[in-house]
């Protein structure tokens, strides 16, 4: 994996060096950072998941004994009072109220549902027959109606978090794949360029150095030579002139024992 | 004497009545309907009674749209009576269709208040509470011109002149105007029952003012029960307490100043009666609050009991000859059959059984 992923397009300096270093320290934080939101979220996630189910089985129940309600009316009722109720109805009794709340850095809508008693639009309805069925059955909807807003408001957490997460994961997986690699593999690759460097300079420094050896050599040698010369030039010069062949005292050769 | 010429003028009415009234469900019936799983089934069931009519739904259909047809067949055995009524038979005919209207009048207000499309609103009337002027209903654009050029053309003025002025119509909660316009319908029809020169004197008289007694306290009750925490004052309730009744005038003033249940258990204690049934649902003992009156335990509220009482007065009447009070007791017993299997498909179609057998079977 890590080699699919390349490298920066950098100079191989030693400035470069020090700011790729600086940049994988931050992702590494950065790392562990996003790492723990995106723990955080899914534990939020999870709970979250669990109300939904919750309150989706729950809303089953309700609806359904809402249902039964709304027949128990028709029955008492006799007839339909849809009509009457959508005509006498002016002002919401049921209302919703929306909050943020923030869960790590994520806000997220939460719908509160109250009730203004003061407002009974539709309070004589069935006044001839019915009405306690009317009101009861409102009363039963009212309930239904709790559970739904309750249920949207964990809904619409729910798809915001799931964004949210898939982002944070997103983005974590591409720092500690992408991100975190490249830059191990810039620096390797800056070190390697760097030791390269050093290892020809070391190599060129060897090489001067050895070449002047050798010419300090040649210069010795030569100044030798010429010196040698000199010496063969005064030698010779000297034996013309005095005897050219004093014996050996340490030779070998007997000499004739002195006696005393 | 009044059997000996009946025969001429509505022996026919009275014998088709009858024949009407065998052709509803009795509790075998009702307990086949009970045993069924699906709509269809119950659709199946009801296949002798309404054949012709539930042929046309389409399967599994809807409880509204089964109720619908099962209304549509009562409209149409009612219209074939209305038709070959003559005379005070007639009249008393119409009599019956008056409900209706004041339903379809005090729906087409409320349209015309909130200024929606009325001719929509013509499609929800009650067909039965169908007369020639209601569609000029419609014409009205404001509640002034609905009531001076139009409401005085039906048949209800007489229920609006002198207790409704167009200011209340403006004003007043629809609900209010529409048990003004019922209790003035109510004391019409009783009017109508005693003095009319054909059916003073007659079972007629005897069964129908029994019937109609009842109706007014029940509407008197209920009004009363479901005022309890509402803004309806004192005075404006009592005004909607029709003026007969077995609770008139000493129940009703009673119910007219009580403040809470136990109030209204003390004024209707002067009839066995109704004390009996408050006793049965447990209100008397009070301390229940509003919310109890729905059902006791065993799933019978008062309005449970007043719609069995009516259905044994109904079934009563059934009992005498010579009185076309049978097809309003025909009517009834058929609306509370309709209500009857709109419920059990409910409880088929919600699949909640457990409270199937909550309907009114009286035979």
């Amino acid at each position: 994996m890590s080699g699919a992923v390349g490298r920066e397009a950098v100079f191989p300096t030693r400035q470069s060096l020090g700011l790729m270093k600086g940049k994988l320290k931050g992702a590494e934080i950065g790392h562990s950072l996003l790492k723990r939101k995106s723990e955080a979220l899914t534990k939020r996630f999870r709970d979250i998941t669990r109300r939904i189910d919750e309150a989706k089985r729950k809303m089953g129940r309700v609806m359904q004994i809402a249902a039964f309600s709304l027949a128990e009316v028709s029955y008492a009722v006799g007839g339909d009072i849809g009509y009457q109720v959508q005509e006498s109805a002016k002002q919401a009794r049921f209302r919703v109220r929306a909050k943020q709340e923030n869960v790590s850095g994520v806000f997220l809508p939460h719908f509160e549902s109250y009730t203004e008693d003061s407002i009974n639009d539709f309070g004589l309805t069935g006044l001839g027959k019915g009405g306690q069925q009317v009101q009861r059955c409102r009363e039963t909807y009212a309930r239904a109606v709790e559970t739904l807003v309750e249920l949207a408001s964990l809904q619409t957490a729910f798809v915001i978090l799931d964004e949210v997460i898939k982002v944070v994961n997103r983005r974590v997986n591409a720092i500690e794949h992408v991100i975190i690699p490249r830059t191990e593999n810039t620096i390797k690759y800056i070190n390697s360029e760097l030791d390269e460097l050093d290892r020809e300079e070391f190599y060129r420094l060897k090489k001067v150095s050895n070449k002047k050896q050798r010419d300090v050599a040649a210069a010795d040698l030569e100044i030798q030579a010429s010196r040698e010369r000199e010496a063969q030039k005064q030698l010779t010069g000297a034996a013309d002139k005095e005897t050219p062949d004093a014996p050996d005292v340490l030779g070998e050769q007997e000499d004739t024992d002195v006696i005393f | 004497m009044e059997g000996l010429f009946f025969n001429v003028n509505n022996g026919y009415i009275e014998g088709i009545v009858r024949g009407y009234r065998n052709s509803l469900l009795t509790g075998q019936h009702y307990s086949n309907l009970t045993q069924c799983e699906t709509i269809d089934d119950v659709k199946l069931q009801l296949a002798p009674a309404y054949g012709d009519f539930l042929g046309a739904l389409p399967p599994n259909p809807s409880t509204s749209a089964l109720a619908g047809k099962m209304t549509d067949k009562l409209v149409a055995e009612f219209r074939y009576l209305l038709a070959q009524a003559t005379g005070s038979t007639a009249r008393f005919l119409e009599y019956l269709t008056y409900g209706y209207m004041i339903d379809n009048i005090a729906l087409l207000i409320t349209g015309t208040l909130h200024e929606r499309d009325t001719r929509e609103l013509l499609e929800r009337c009650h067909p039965l509470g169908w007369f020639e002027t209601l569609p000029v209903l419609c014409v009205a654009t404001n509640i002034e011109e609905l009531y001076n050029s139009v409401l005085i053309e039906t048949p209800l003025a007489g229920y609006f002149k002198g207790s409704l002025s167009h200011q209340d119509l403006d004003e007043l909660n629809i609900e209010i105007v529409r048990n003004t316009l019922y209790k003035n319908y109510l004391e019409d029809f009783y009017k109508f029952i005693t003095t009319h020169s054909d059916l003073k004197g007659t079972p007629t008289q005897e069964v129908m003012a029994e019937i109609l007694e009842f109706e007014a306290d029940r509407r008197a009750i209920n009004i009363t029960l479901n005022s309890f925490g509402t803004e309806l004052s004192k005075q404006e309730r009592r005004k909607l307490y029709p003026e007969f009744g077995k609770l008139y005038p000493e129940g009703s003033l009673m119910l007219s100043r009580a403040d809470d249940i136990e109030a209204v258990a003390l004024a209707v204690s002067i009839s066995a009666d109704y004390k009996a049934f408050f006793d049965a649902v447990g209100l008397t003992q009070g301390g229940s609050g509003i919310g109890g009156m729905g059902g006791n335990s065993d799933g019978k509220s008062l309005e449970d009991l007043f719609y069995q009482k009516e259905m044994e007065m109904s079934k009563i009447v059934f009992t005498r000859q010579f009185t076309p009070a049978v097809v309003y007791a025909w009517m009834r017993l058929k609306e509370q059959e309709i209500r009857n299997i709109t419920w059990i498909s409910e409880c088929i179609a919600q699949n909640q059984k457990e409270r199937i057998g909550n309907f009114i079977s009286v035979f």
